[in-house]
């Protein structure tokens, strides 16, 4: 028979254990947090998930090679969407209710992002995204939800419009766009500040789907509306070809393009027919850019994955890495107690973070999680983008709404 | 529409179109020699730009050398996928060797994936250069040349099977195989050889392309307008095939002028349905007939 002491330890012991139990977050234990992750690893867009993955688990490798967040190492459980919502919500059920991640970092486009939105909100899961600029990611506000190196697009709509009417002089803009989320979202937001800020209207706008592969009945829509300007939204595969065609139809426009083919993928896909092209990076660095604190990043990307392709590392690489980055540091800064309102509070103290030169300032407030406002305007000269000195005057509305 | 409009969509379709044509016949020699109708046929142009993307990078082979290669590498594996795969199961249901075909499609693709991904690369050919101004038109050197590939193919095809001993004896064995059996021909090596030529075939389909769309898994992706191209054209017709090739290609691409992006897809469908109404047998197809 126990005597009264025992028994009162024993209790004040399970006691003990029910709170630390109640306390606990999902996916973290003493030695490893786990984060979901997922993007199109295959498909048309496996350019943006392949660049997202391997870049993060890059600097998952490094920050576990130095000794990792708070003494817990990251761990990664990756899904492929595929480039579809619906796969998105898929994976994103799977990360958060089977392998009970503690957070996300979402390297997808706005595609499939946006299919996730409203479990991950439901959820109260922190989704950190790295690429995707659809509006829902960060409007209406949400705690749990932060943008991290891509910015939102109005403000994409902002600076596009700002650069196409002032640096281009565009009078006559033509707007030619995939029918997916993201390249359509950016054709609505060129049209809109097209409109509202320089008074503009596109003389022609045509869409296309995503892989076609022949460009003709556009291209020769647009060159009877004989424009000054095209801005051309979708991926760079399509691009490529866009661009190849409209020199054989002698379409004689300058040629803007959306942040996804501000790259060297783009590059090596359209050759010697994206001379004079020019649009937005947004990172301050791109690959392939002379700069030694490029070289030393490529260089050590290139000993972790030797054998890919021209046109990689991209873009997304950079990105994904630099986020991870962040994202990392918004964990240190969160505390060895790590929990989800610890991790928010966390990414909010950051006010133009950059984790690395490759980076782009990050701001992260109480009241929006866009994390860049920030884009370099780029032109292709002698085959590679260069840096224009043009900047825009006009300053962006699009925070007034988060007041 | 501008007839100068209307000329240029024309080049543009008849291109599109040629690269429907290739898959289509290559569908359609097999199905005619053993009675199958092959699904991986498109991954045969995945393949294609494979072998042709390995031979240029890691052997530094020119063009020229690496397309013969290419089409001997392929026409191989199209032996040992007749040799391996269709013949140990042809006597099973049409539906079974069908799909055994898919599954080969499936690991084509798959195992492409496990060595390049689905990172873009892509591949350089010599005739691609600086568009001809023909009037008007503006013809790419490219697509003329997928054109004149596809019309070669044709013609040397249909030489082949007029003129050649092996030739006549594919014919035969399409007609009947027991009395082409009785006549001394063998069935087993005309069925490697149809596989094998439809491979080949499918590899130059996708060394045409590439360097004009670049080379992703999903190269390959069009064995439904290939199958589209040979149900219009009456499926049994090599002629016939590349009618319906180029017809498909250019019914997209006017619809695609005249309706948008997204009717690109819809008008062809329901015009072949409606084709397909009035001449089931497709275009140039005939009802088989049997003596009772």
């Amino acid at each position: 028979m126990l005597g009264r002491k025992p028994i009162i330890l024993m209790a004040l012991a399970a006691l003990g254990l029910s709170l630390t139990a109640a306390r606990a977050e999902q996916g973290v234990t003493n030695d490893t947090i786990t984060i979901g992750a997922f993007g199109p690893i295959t498909g048309p867009a496996a350019y943006i998930g392949l660049g997202g993955r391997d870049g993060m688990n890059l600097a998952v490798k490094q920050i576990n090679a130095a000794g990792g967040i708070n003494g817990r190492k990251l761990q990664i459980a990756f899904e492929d969407d595929t480039h579809s919502p619906t796969r998105a919500l898929a994976a994103v059920k799977k990360l958060i209710d089977q392998d009970q991640v503690f957070a996300l970092f979402c390297v997808a486009g706005s595609n499939a992002t946006v299919g996730t939105i409203d479990f991950v909100k439901e959820k109260g899961r922190v989704m950190y995204v790295s690429f995707a600029s659809a509006p829902p990611v960060t409007w209406p506000f949400s705690r749990n939800l932060f943008r991290g190196g891509t910015t939102e697009v109005p403000r994409y709509g902002e600076m596009y419009a700002e650069f196409v009417a002032d640096y281009f002089k565009g009078k006559k803009v033509a707007i030619m766009n995939g029918r997916e989320e993201y390249p359509k979202n950016e054709g609505n937001a060129l049209e809109k500040y097209l409109q509202s800020w320089f008074s503009i209207t596109p003389v022609k706008r045509a869409e296309f789907n995503i892989g076609d592969k022949d460009f003709t009945p556009q291209l020769l829509e647009i060159r009877s509306a004989a424009p000054d300007v095209i801005a051309f939204f979708g991926n760079p595969a399509e691009a490529a070809i866009a661009l190849r065609q409209a020199k054989e139809l002698d379409v004689k426009a300058r040629i803007f393009v959306g942040t996804t083919m501000v790259d060297q993928n783009f590059l090596a896909a359209a050759k010697e027919n994206a001379e004079g092209v020019a649009g937005f990076a947004l990172t301050p660095l791109l690959p392939g850019s002379p700069h030694a604190d490029m070289k030393a990043w490529e260089a050590k990307w290139k000993a972790e994955y030797p054998n890919l392709p021209v046109g990689r590392p991209n873009i997304f690489d950079i990105l994904a890495y630099t986020d991870m980055y962040a994202f990392a540091e918004g964990l240190k800064r969160a505390g060895k107690d790590l929990t989800t309102d610890k991790l928010i509070g966390a990414l909010e103290t950051f006010a133009g973070y950059r984790s690395g030169p490759l980076a782009t300032p990050l701001t992260f407030t109480k009241k929006h999680h866009i994390g860049n406002l920030r884009l370099q305007p780029m032109q292709v000269k002698g085959g590679q983008w260069e840096q224009l000195s043009w900047e825009g005057k006009r300053p962006s509305e699009i925070l007034k709404r988060y007041e | 529409m501008s007839w100068q409009i209307a000329l240029q969509l024309a080049f543009s379709g008849l291109s599109v179109g040629s690269i429907y044509a290739l898959v289509a016949l290559a569908l359609v020699i097999p199905f005619k020699a053993s009675g199958v109708l092959n699904f991986a046929q498109g991954e045969m142009a995945t393949l294609g730009a494979y072998i042709g993307l390995a031979l240029a990078t890691n052997f530094g082979l020119p063009f020229l050398v690496m397309v013969p290669l290419t089409l001997l590498v392929a026409a191989g594996f199209g032996v040992l996928m007749e040799r391996l795969v269709v013949r140990p199961i042809i006597a099973a249901p049409e539906f079974t060797v069908v799909i055994a075909t898919f599954a080969v499609g499936v690991i084509i693709k798959s195992a492409v994936r496990v060595q390049w991904q689905d990172n873009l690369f892509t591949l350089d050919a010599p005739y691609v250069g600086a568009p001809i101004a023909l009037g008007p038109v503006r013809l790419n050197p490219a697509y003329l040349v997928i054109i004149a590939a596809t019309l070669s193919v044709v013609g040397l095809l249909t030489l082949f099977f007029a003129n050649t001993k092996f030739g006549k004896a594919m014919r035969a064995v399409a007609i009947d195989q027991n009395a082409a059996r009785l006549m001394g021909i063998g069935v087993g090596s005309v069925f490697m050889s149809a596989w094998a030529l439809a491979a080949a075939i499918g590899a130059l389909a996708g060394l045409l392309l590439a360097p004009i769309i670049g080379i992703t898994p999903e190269i390959g992706h069009l064995i439904l307008k290939g199958l589209v191209a040979a149900v219009i054209g009456g499926f049994t017709s090599l002629g016939g095939a590349v009618a319906g090739g180029l017809l498909l290609g250019l019914l997209e691409t006017y619809a695609g002028a005249f309706f948008g992006a997204t009717f690109k897809n819809i008008v062809p469908f329901c015009i072949l349905i409606a084709i397909l109404l009035y001449k089931p047998h497709g275009l140039f197809g005939t009802a088989a007939v049997k003596r009772v």
